[in-house]
This record gives structure tokens, sequence and C-alpha cells, in this order.
């Protein structure tokens, strides 16, 4: 996990912290995005975690190790870091560049090779077709694509991901959003994930923290930031249409019912629908079969349930606060 | 005929103007005015001449040709070695990198004919090679120094960030992604000096070498442009292919992710 104490930068020349007093814990295993609009401090607390930029003052604790008396070289191959603008090395290879961090950590030869073929599937492109290709022949997707499953290549157990899907058009944007919350699944990292897209930090996150001028203005998960906004600022940033986002992003593994509801529920479920994808569908899937309850499912395995009355329950809590 | 007839009532420079007025008379007059020009060259034995001097002193010329090439290669050798390495050390340390630069393009602005007399007069260096080969390593600077500097410096920075994120130390970025990615801009400048040496090397008959220049020399003193014709062509030929060579090592050395023009596989 990753903990924050009153971290506070300032950059030289400037008498404003760009970040200011933050403090924050992140729990193992879990997506904590990072949203606010531009200049407020989001990408250098990113950037502060794996001392890309150090802090003026304040920790910082990774699994309990400051990181200030870590080399920051080391600091870093343990730690995966995507970009926006990707930063695939021009002038070497698909393969070559996936291969960076397990080479500058010295592993063998064959583990290299296996490991990278495994990596470039995981990320759904063909190693036969990509791996000897130069960054310059791959569409934006599939370099975005390059560049996560490069992060991903030591295996690390947190990445740091700075807006890794601004530069795609929003279609390939919003199918690697769903690739990378099936990835993160399976492979159940620790994610610090900044954007300025409300709508994507709502998707993606299952922490948010919102910022503005440096400050925390709001933590909490997605759905405590959407039916209880701090202040006018979170609920500008959210919008008018909170109801509708709140149903359209609430990942139905929020608001299911687990396994304690199976035995006597599971039957009712005549339709099933994904854990990762948003209420509306549940929804929309629910008015189609004309029923009130769906089963949740991960892969191929049953394992809740979502019915109406907690959706309605949902929305009138919501409402209620309004 | 009629076309001869033509070229010989309008020379060349009115040819040009006649093609606006009547386009397929220019186009008939053109074919027949470079036909004449070649006739007129042999004619006129120009050509013959150029290579009958030039077999009549093939043992002057082949000296002068190995002279000239041997203080171009030793001169070469020696920039590419100070000078990459110079480029590399302002690039990594930014606050020489402005007085270094301006202290070459101070060097190269030094007439090459005055630098090579200066140094003639220091004792230790004296006429001939030495003088001349640091002269002109000396000019060397400008262009290499530049280039590399450059190169290195114009490596889009959200590589460097994604290397350094990665955990590449300092040094690992400098030498597994700013050299390879500034190849082809260093490139640029090492064909470039190597044009420029040879040809600036002539000069260097002035203080004693014999080289090509003195063949070019002799020719304007003696005006016999058969001199000056052969010793130029063989100084181009030189270059041409020191360029040639050094493209060569270029694709080599050059990742193919570099070139995106080329469609390679």
């Amino acid at each position: 996990m990753i903990e924050l104490k009153n971290v506070r930068k300032i950059y030289p020349g400037t008498t404003l912290p760009a970040v200011d007093e933050v403090s924050l814990f992140i729990e193992k295993g879990k997506v904590c995005i990072f949203v606010g609009p531009s200049g407020c401090g989001k990408t250098t607390i990113l950037k502060m975690l794996n001392r890309l930029i150090e802090p003026t003052t304040g920790r910082i604790f990774i699994n309990g190790d400051n990181i200030m008396d870590v080399d920051p070289d080391q600091l870093r191959r343990g730690i995966g870091y995507v970009i926006q603008q990707i930063g695939l090395l021009p002038h070497r290879t698909i393969e070559q560049n996936v291969e960076i961090v397990p080479r500058l950590l010295k592993w063998p030869e064959d583990r290299i090779k296996k490991r990278v073929v495994e990596l470039l599937e995981i990320v759904g492109l063909d190693p036969k077709e990509t791996a000897w290709k130069y960054p310059y022949q791959l569409s934006g997707g599939q370099m975005q694509r390059a560049g996560v499953a490069r992060a991903l290549a030591s295996d690390p157990p947190i990445m740091l991901m700075d807006e890794p899907f601004g530069a795609v058009d929003p279609i390939i944007r919003e199918h690697l959003q769903d690739e990378f919350l099936k990835l993160q699944q399976e492979v159940k990292k620790t994610i610090c994930f900044v954007t300025h897209d409300i709508n994507e930090a709502l998707k993606m996150g299952d922490y948010l923290v919102v910022l503005e001028s440096g400050k925390i203005v709001q933590k909490g998960s997605p759905l405590e930031v959407l039916s209880s906004p701090a202040n006018d600022f979170v609920r500008r940033l959210l919008g008018d249409d909170r109801g509708v986002k709140l149903l359209d992003l609430t990942r139905i593994e929020s608001l299911m019912i687990g396994e304690k509801s199976l035995p006597h529920n599971s039957e009712k479920c005549r339709c099933f629908i994904d854990v990762v994808k948003p209420v509306k569908m549940a929804l929309e899937i629910m008015m189609k079969n004309n029923t009130d309850i769906v089963g949740v499912r991960r892969g191929e395995e049953v394992i809740g349930t979502l019915s109406w009355a907690e959706i309605k329950q949902h929305i009138s809590k919501l409402s209620g606060d309004q | 005929m009629k076309g001869l007839l033509l070229t010989k009532l309008f020379p060349l420079h009115n040819v040009s103007e006649k093609k606006i007025a009547c386009l397929p008379i220019w186009h008939y007059n053109q074919k027949i005015r470079i036909r004449c020009t070649a006739f007129g060259l042999n004619e006129g034995g120009f050509n013959i001449a150029v290579f009958q001097f030039v077999f009549d002193n093939i043992e002057r010329i082949t000296e002068y040709t190995a002279n000239h090439f041997s203080l171009v290669l030793t001169v070469l050798f020696f920039s590419l070695i100070i000078w990459l390495a110079v480029g590399l050390v302002i690039s990594k340390y930014d606050r020489f990198a402005s007085s270094v630069i301006a202290l070459a393009n101070i060097i190269f602005i030094i007439p090459s004919i005055s630098l090579f007399g200066l140094f003639v007069t220091i004792p230790q260096l004296g006429l001939g090679r030495k003088s001349a080969a640091l002269a002109l390593i000396l000019y060397a600077m400008m262009p290499l120094v530049r280039s590399v500097y450059r190169g290195v410096k114009s490596t889009d920075k959200s590589v460097i960030e994604a290397g350094r994120g990665m955990g590449m130390s300092a040094m690992q970025v400098l030498f597994q992604i700013q050299i390879p990615m500034a190849w082809p801009v260093v490139f640029a400048g090492i064909r470039i000096t190597v044009v420029l040496i040879t040809g600036m090397a002539t000069i260097a008959t002035f203080i004693g070498e014999r080289n090509l220049g003195r063949l070019i020399h002799h020719g304007i003193t003696r005006g016999n442009a058969e001199m000056i014709v052969a010793g130029a062509v063989i100084v181009s030929l030189i270059s041409l292919f020191l360029d040639f060579i050094m493209g060569k090592i270029e694709k080599k050395v050059t990742s193919p992710g570099l070139k995106r023009n080329i469609n390679f596989r």
C-alpha cells in the first residue's frame, strides 16, 4: 500500500504550493484516481510516488518504507509507469520496448522472451504480428497497449498511470478502459491513476481523490463522491446529471448483493450480466426481459445478484440528499 | 540543321527567354543545344585535355591524392573522437554548452588561410601536416559539437521521462535513449564535416602540404584549366566517396524505427 503524510511540493521560483499538505492512504489492490482540472497538482502527486519529483516536505511510504530511503532507480523499477504520451522508445521494436525493465533487472534471457510473449497477449496484441514492429508502425491504441505491457513487464505490485487513455479517440478509449478493468480484475495491482475526465474517474476508480489547487477537496469511493459532493467545486466537476451518471457509472460490483444472496436468489435469475458492467446495463437488461433481478457473473462464475429494489434504494438515497 | 542555326543565333541565355514565346521550338531547340554543347566540348578538346593531363602526371596526382586522403582521414579520426566526446559532455553539463558552442563558432569564422598561417608560426607545429591537421580539426568542431548537442538535446521529453520512470539511470538514458535517437542529426553533422574538411584541406597546400590543393593552386598561377579541373574533380570524388561511406555507416547505426520514410520489410 501507499501512504502520503502531509506531503507538500513548492516548485522553485513559486510561492504557491503545487501540492499542499496532502495525506492519503491507498490500499493494496485498489485503483485510486486523482481527478481535477489542469494544474491541480494531480500529476505532481503521481510523480512524487516514484520520485521523478521529490516532495518539499512530508513523507511518502510504500509498503511501510519511506521512499526517500530507497535508491530512486531501484524504486522505479518496481513501479509500473504509464504516461499519456506513452513514451515508447522509437528506435526500439515493441519487443525491445517491453523488455526494458526486465533487462534493467537482469532477468535471464529465456525468462524475458517468455514474459514478452505473455505480456503482449495479456494486453491484446498479437506477439507474432507486433513484436518486431517499431512504434511508428502501430496505431495509437496499439501503442498505448504496448505502453501498458511495458509497465506490467516486471509484474510490479504498483502502477502509476498519468492520463493513459488521454491521447486516443473516444471509441478506443472506452474499449481500453473496459479492457483495463477486466485486466485489473485479474492482476489486482495497486493503481494510481491521474485523469481530468470525471467520467473516466467514476468508471475506473475504487477510490477518488478530488483535487483543487493542490489541496484534496474530497476523497471517497465514486459512489460517495457522486451521492454527496463535498462542495460546489466537486458538484460542478460532476455536472448536473449526477443521478444518471450514478447509474451509468456505478459498477454492478458496488451495488450487488454478494454470495450471501445466492442460495435463495439465483434461481430467480433469468439473465446474467458481467460484474464490471455499469448498473445502467443491468437496468437495460431488466427492462428488456421484464424481470427485476439479474445474476452477476465474473467470467463464468455467478458471484451475486442485483435487483431493482437495490437500484431504487440507491436512487432514492441520492435524491434524498439532493 | 535548323536547330543548329537557331542555337547559333540565340546564345544560351536567350534560349530560356524563347521558351515562353514558342514552347515547341524551344523544346526542339533544347535538344539541339545539349547536343551542340557536348559536341563543342569534345571539339574544343577540353575533356580530352583533362584526361591527357591526368595520364601524363599520374605519379604526381597519385601522390597528391594519397596525401589529401590521408590528411582528411587523420583529421576525421581525431575530430570524431574529440568533438563527439565534447558534444556529449556539453549536453550533459549544460552550463558549458553556450560557451563551448560560441568558441566553436568563433573558430569557424576565422578565414581558413589565416588560421593555417597562424599555426605555422608556432615552432612546435611549423610547416606541413601538423599545422594543417590541427587547423582542420578545429574547423570540424562547429558542425560536430553542434550536431551532437542538438541531437542529444532534441530527444523527445516524454521518451526520456518514460525511461527515467522505468528506472533507467541518467547514464542509461543517455546511452540507451538519447544517443541512439540522436544518430540521424549527428550523422548529418558528420557528413557535412567530411565534405567541409575535404574541400578545406586544399588550402593546406599553402603551408607545405603536397595535396590536391597544390594542383589547383598551380593551375591558377599558370592559367592551366586542366590542372584546376583535375584537382577539383578528384577533391569532389573524395568528398563523395567519404560521404557515401558515412551514409552506409549511418544506415547501419541508425535504427529503422527512426527512418519513418523508408518502408522496410
